[in-house]
């Protein structure tokens, strides 16, 4: 009996920083420069990273970074801290085809650009493909395109630009082919919180999306639901997390995020979320984390930003 | 005239003993608000709200016993004070603006520069300082909790609501913040207007909610957003920063550079009645506000990219004023009258 409470107490005990043992946490690569995406190509489960301070994508090849397009447009994000940035979310569409959404641009001109990723090297101006969501009567320009999520029923996009609405754009595709690329969810007018960052899919073909908050008020991050096809909310969460940069589902079915966590970034990090409670668990404390791909092994892969000369950015793997 | 929540409340007492706690803490909010969440430890009830609503208006618990919660937020001026600043005992006057306490509720931030932060119990972890504060009601909290125990009104009243035979400061902070979770102002025309009554607003009035909720014209929603007209969220818009001496705002809280100069959003239902406005109270009426954002804020290297100058015309800007004071005023008014005061 007095065993069977002491374990209550510690469960109880258990709160929102409780950390879950048993993971492995290892540098899968260094040396980039404010990494803000990352995606595994089909087939080949090679990863691709959007090396955002420095305008580039690159891939990991026997642990090494190789160019796959350069020369993007970089801007300064923040009013301090500040972050050079320049592509942003990136999903792959089939084997070699990769949507990029940008962040280097004033809002006006920035681009959701498609690349063909099968030849050798390109320049940022060489895609296949481009889109825009520019300013009407009625609505402002978009731009910082944080999240991608190719699903079957189109390309997801959070979009940054147009903090009124907050939206998430949608692009559809055919064999391969990008198009139409609209906004699609105003999120912000839906949840009443900032900034649409994190997206993926569930089971059900959902869209599930993490919306990042004020970066100056803690514990205000969303986790959000939507009908993909209609754009309707199904429900909304909060999860006791402040800045949700990226949300992926582990093998084991359960739903993971990624806390930037600007005002105190020591408390950042990997989180398993529970949408049934209003708090969430840390696997491990990462500094400044932006974006999440799972590999077949059920690894998850992350890039995070990191803190100066002595800890630059990385991609780093979290297994179990 | 009594707040309908808190006749609400009143009237339930009597059901206090059939219902659970859970179930009385889920009364209704004004129309347009959406339901209240309450901190586990200090559920609403109705004893607990008349003992906070004492409290709020005793100024005993100054130093000097001539200030109260209320002199400062005082229901008839908007749960503001009419000044440019806060004034405590002596005559003390504070360097920014007065918030209101109307819809606080719901907010996980308190103070201009959010420097109190619960995620439930926000207006609890509040609620004590201005109490101690020097140039407030300079009242130390353990001569507050001494004070307030010599008073047999008093000591009944936290036994019966608290179960304590000694009033500590902690349960003073749990019955204020209960009543002052019943200082909620919605229904006003605008919530009549968006369920449906298209004579609620004149057109005057519709007019100007069409250019606040306008993103490309002014952009006013970009911050004051959602039911209460506020964000929650710290923006600089340039009030004060042409000063000497700019007070640094949400930056003395974080230290974050782009915090510089960074205030809370404040709400906007019954805004017409809690001027002068800014944190620094430096602007005397809602007329100088929309001027104000016109001419673009003032610059400064923080100054939110959200503001910029406005086209707007003379008739639009009186427009944006009337919506504010017409569509956003409540005839529900949460009008508080102070109690009889325990001895």
């Amino acid at each position: 009996m007095k065993i069977l409470s002491s374990l209550c107490a510690i469960a109880v005990l258990t709160t929102a920083t409780a950390t879950v043992n048993a993971q492995k946490v290892d540098t899968v690569v260094g040396g980039l420069n404010n990494p803000c995406g990352i995606a595994i190509q089909p087939e080949t489960g090679t990863i691709f990273v959007a090396d955002s301070g420095a305008g580039r994508i690159v891939k990991i090849v026997e642990g090494k970074l190789h160019n796959v397009v350069t020369d993007f447009p970089i801007d300064v994000y923040g009013k301090g801290p500040k972050f050079n940035i320049g592509p942003l979310g990136i999903g792959f569409l089939g084997k070699n085809t990769l949507v990029v959404g940008g962040g280097g641009n004033i809002d006006d001109k920035e681009r959701l650009r498609v690349y063909d990723v099968s030849g050798g090297t390109k320049k940022a101006a060489d895609m296949v493909a481009s889109f825009g969501l520019k300013a009407n009567e009625d609505l402002k320009a978009e731009g910082n395109y944080y999240g991608v999520a190719v699903m079957d029923s189109g390309i997801f996009v959070t979009c940054n630009g147009d903090d009124t609405e907050g939206w998430i754009a949608k692009a559809n595709h055919k064999k391969g082919k990008v198009k139409n690329f609209k906004r699609f969810i105003a999120s912000k007018e839906a949840t009443e919180v900032d900034a649409p960052v994190a997206v993926t899919n569930n089971k059900k073909g959902e869209l599930v999306v993490g919306q990042m908050g004020e970066i100056s008020i803690p514990e205000d991050g969303l986790v959000t639901i939507y009908n993909a096809k209609s754009g309707k909310m199904i429900s909304n969460h909060e999860v006791g997390l402040s800045d949700i940069t990226a949300l992926a589902y582990g093998k084991n079915g359960k739903l993971y995020a990624t806390d930037f966590n600007w005002l105190d970034t020591k408390k950042g990090g990997l989180f398993v979320v529970d949408l049934e409670g209003e708090d969430s668990e840390k696997v491990v404390g990462l500094d400044k984390p932006t974006a999440i791909a799972v590999g077949k092994d059920g690894a998850m892969y992350i890039t995070v930003i990191g803190t100066g000369d002595d800890n630059p950015g990385k991609v780093v793997k979290v297994s179990w | 005239m009594t707040h309908p929540s808190f006749r609400m409340l009143l009237l339930g007492t009597a059901l206090l003993f059939v219902v659970s706690p859970l179930q009385a803490d889920h009364h209704l909010p004004p129309k347009g608000l959406k339901p209240l969440k309450y901190p586990k430890d200090n559920p609403q009830t109705a004893a607990k709200i008349e003992l906070g609503k004492q409290l709020y208006f005793d100024p005993r618990l100054s130093s000097d016993d001539t200030v109260s919660c209320a002199s400062c937020h005082d229901p008839k001026k908007g749960y503001s004070n009419g000044e440019r600043f806060g004034i405590g005992v002596d005559g003390k006057e504070g360097g920014r603006n007065t918030p209101t306490i109307i819809n606080m509720a719901y907010s996980r931030m308190q103070f201009w520069d959010g420097r109190v932060y619960s995620r439930t119990a926000s207006l609890e972890a509040q609620a004590l300082g201005p109490i101690a504060n020097p140039i407030e009601m300079n009242l130390p909290l353990d001569k507050m909790e001494i004070k307030l125990n010599k008073i047999e009104g008093y000591r009944k009243q936290f036994k019966a609501v608290f179960g304590a035979d000694k009033i500590v400061k902690e349960d003073v902070a749990k019955a204020i913040a209960a009543f002052e979770r019943t200082i909620l102002s919605g229904d006003a025309p605008y919530d009549r207007f968006k369920a449906g009554d298209e004579k609620a607003l004149s057109a005057a009035a519709k007019r100007g909610m069409d250019l606040f909720f306008s993103g490309k014209k002014t952009n006013c929603v970009a911050c004051h957003k959602g039911e209460r007209f506020r964000d929650d969220a710290f923006h600089n818009i340039g009030v004060g920063m042409d000063a000497k001496k700019p007070d640094v705002g949400r930056f003395a809280v974080t230290k974050l550079e782009g915090d510089r100069g960074r205030f809370k959003t404040p709400p906007l239902r019954e805004v017409d009645k809690n001027g002068p406005y800014m944190h620094d109270g430096s602007l005397k009426t809602l007329e100088e506000v929309v001027e104000f954002y016109a001419k673009g804020g003032i610059k400064n290297p923080q100054l939110s990219e959200d503001i910029k100058p406005l086209k707007l015309t003379k008739q639009e800007k009186a427009d944006l004023v009337t919506f504010m004071k017409e569509g956003l005023s409540s005839k529900k008014y949460p009008m508080v009258k102070a109690p009889k005061l325990p001895k």
